[in-house]
């Protein structure tokens, strides 16, 4: 029978069935500080082990500090947080790439960047992001810390089987400098809005999405989350293959591997529960005005009317309303005159290589615009040595940048880089909600390029004036 | 089981508002649960609800369990809306930490803030003590049926 990519995976690692609910195997299991410590415990009180330390991999990220690492911390619960992992992987025989080794970063970006991430895969991670492995064809799933210590304990999970939905995205982005994976992505969830892909997970097809770049096929998996979906995935193609070749953790058996992976492909007659469709042939770079990602217009855009978002839904008319209080704005302002006060390239979404890339070709030359904070946090260590190797570093910081240690950072607020109240922060991250950066801090996503232009301008441009 | 309803008329209810990312390294319930809906709801604690009633998508964003611990051990038994985001939807039964509950558009219309209910899982029911009306709740899914029954995923053993 012909069957999705999905389900080729799903079938493959279910152990068993029960009432609509499978068991299924887990092949690869990422640890970070935040959501394992009562797993662990609960671990040590059932007097249970860790079935697959050799399948379980650990790192530090939600709360490590970006600044000088060699001065002591300054958080001491943070700090706690961190030396439980350590104990933890110690005890139970797990790796862990902590605060000072040269592999540690962002658990989503350090998975595919070592190899663990691979086509076929079913990952865990106690993190909700963990959509981002998809984009190699990998089934990876966000979890709680309970399903962690069942993980953990059984290096299995069950769950509820998802809908299959197809996003199939057509058409070639007119300057795809200026108009990147984290804009194509806003527009999905801008169009689908965060309730469109509840219960399913996603399959993304169509040229709109295999010309993207192993990296931006990752920020656009990343957001699967914020379109509501339990899991976003894409198959794996020769820029997959290409891209895990000789990384440090990739099988030995890769060659014979890529003959497996070229199978995992959604059969021509196979049927998803659902279908959604997007051209991005002329679409503009796009900003978020309001407290959800589907709070999201073009950067050539007015802030909204309450009203005209909500088109006849008391819920959303109030939801905007609020958003609109909150961030501060008024409907028909331009999103252009929009000015900013702080900028963060980073997170999970938008902290690899070619991100700071982008970003870095807007700076280079210029000087952030009076009164603007901005901050580039790399994704992991390895993209923060790559990226000073091509002299990145330099060009933020001539420019007026902070170039800082890897880390989780501003994207949820949980060091000490946050935003005061009130102020109004560029972000290359995933998230606008109230509070998210901060407390009273308001949020409007954008690319790299988007970003990195507001802080030049100290506003929103349009970045295809520019690049 | 019944108490006081705490109606909040929006969908979206996201964890980083349920409990704000600064409060994720506190490890003990009691303390996290001081900081339950800080982040939109600063009378939460004083309204003393045994039940929240929202609408669509409970709990999207971060898979932080922190969410309905902090809901549970603030007195939380149940929410109440028209639909969950699936993490926190596992987190909440995983954990046996509340029990997260699907109506229909006209329970969450009617039922107002401060009413007295009853939620009564074994016939699916919801009584408006207050109004004196009762609701159908969805029933939960075959497997989370037999986790929540089990007391929580650790408990659980398949057949």
């Amino acid at each position: 029978m012909a069957s999705t990519l999905f389900e080729k995976i799903w079938d493959s690692h279910t152990v068993t069935d029960e009432g609509g609910s499978s068991l299924l195997y887990v092949d690869r299991h990422l640890v970070h500080e935040v959501t394992s410590p009562q797993a662990f415990e609960g671990l040590r009180l059932g007097g249970r082990g860790v079935r697959r330390p050799d399948l379980t991999v650990a790192t530090m990220d939600h709360n490590v500090p970006t600044s000088n690492r060699s001065l002591p911390m300054a958080d001491q619960t943070s700090e706690a947080q961190m030396r439980a992992l350590e104990r933890n992987c110690d005890e139970f025989g797990i790796r862990l790439f902590g605060m000072g080794s040269p592999n540690q970063g962002i658990v989503h970006v350090i998975g595919p960047q070592l190899g663990i991430t691979l086509p076929g895969t079913v990952i865990a991670c106690g993190d909700s992001h963990t959509s981002t492995h998809g984009a190699f064809g990998a089934l990876a799933l966000g979890i709680g810390t309970s399903d962690v210590e069942h993980v953990l304990a059984s290096q299995t999970l069950w769950l509820e089987r998802p809908k299959t939905l197809e996003v199939m995205v057509s058409g070639v982005r007119q300057n795809p400098r200026a108009v990147t994976a984290k804009d194509v992505m806003l527009m999905i969830i801008r169009r689908m809005g965060t309730g469109g892909g509840a219960g399913s997970v996603i399959e993304y097809r169509g040229k709109g999405m295999t010309d993207l770049s192993m990296e931006q096929r990752m920020t656009v998996c990343n957001m699967s989350i914020e379109a509501g979906a339990r899991a976003g995935m894409m198959a794996p193609d020769e820029k997959t293959f290409e891209y895990l070749r000789g990384r440090e953790f990739t099988p030995k058996n890769y060659e014979s591997l890529v003959g497996e992976w070229r199978e995992l492909r959604t059969d021509r007659d196979a049927e998803f529960d659902g279908t959604f469709e997007l051209d991005i042939g002329g679409m503009a770079p796009q900003v978020s005005w309001g407290t959800s990602p589907e709070m999201t217009c073009d950067v050539t855009e007015d802030v909204p009317d309450p009203g005209e978002f909500a088109a006849g839904d008391e819920s959303r008319l109030r939801a905007a309303q609020r958003a609109l209080k909150y961030m501060d704005l008024e409907p028909g302002t331009p999103i252009r005159e929009i000015d900013i006060d702080r900028v963060f390239i980073g997170s999970c979404t938008n902290a690899r290589l070619e991100d700071l890339k982008e970003a870095a070709d807007v700076v280079r030359g210029q000087k952030t615009a009076p009164g603007v904070r901005a901050m580039v946090v790399p994704g992991s260590q390895m993209v923060k040595r790559q990226a000073e190797q091509m002299g990145l570093d330099s060009v933020f910081e001539d420019a007026g940048f902070e170039w800082r240690e890897s880390g989780c950072s501003m994207c949820l607020g949980m060091n000490p880089d946050i935003l005061g109240p009130g102020e109004r922060c560029a972000s290359t991250s995933n998230r606008n909600f109230e509070g998210r950066q901060g407390a009273g801090g308001r949020t409007h996503l954008a690319s790299p390029v988007m970003a990195a232009a507001a802080a030049i301008h100290g506003r929103f441009v349009d970045a295809r004036e520019l690049v | 089981m019944s108490g006081k309803v705490i109606k909040y008329e929006r969908d979206n209810i996201d964890t980083d508002v349920i409990i704000p990312g600064q409060y994720l390294k506190i490890h003990d319930y009691d303390e996290l649960a001081r900081h339950a809906m800080e982040g939109m709801d600063p009378e939460f604690h004083s309204r003393h609800g045994s039940y929240i009633l929202a609408g669509k998508n409970f709990g999207c964003g971060s898979s932080r369990e922190h969410a309905p611990i902090a809901l549970s051990h603030s007195g939380i038994k149940a929410v109440l809306a028209l639909s969950f985001a699936r993490i926190f939807y596992r987190n909440a039964v995983d954990g046996a930490f509340l029990l997260p509950i699907e109506i229909d558009e006209d329970a969450y219309g009617a039922i107002s803030d401060g009413n007295e209910i009853d939620v009564d899982v074994g016939t699916g029911t919801i009584r408006d003590i207050t109004a004196g009306k009762e609701y159908k709740m969805h029933p939960f899914p075959d497997m989370i049926s037999k986790i929540i029954e089990a007391g929580g995923l650790f408990r659980y053993r398949p057949e």
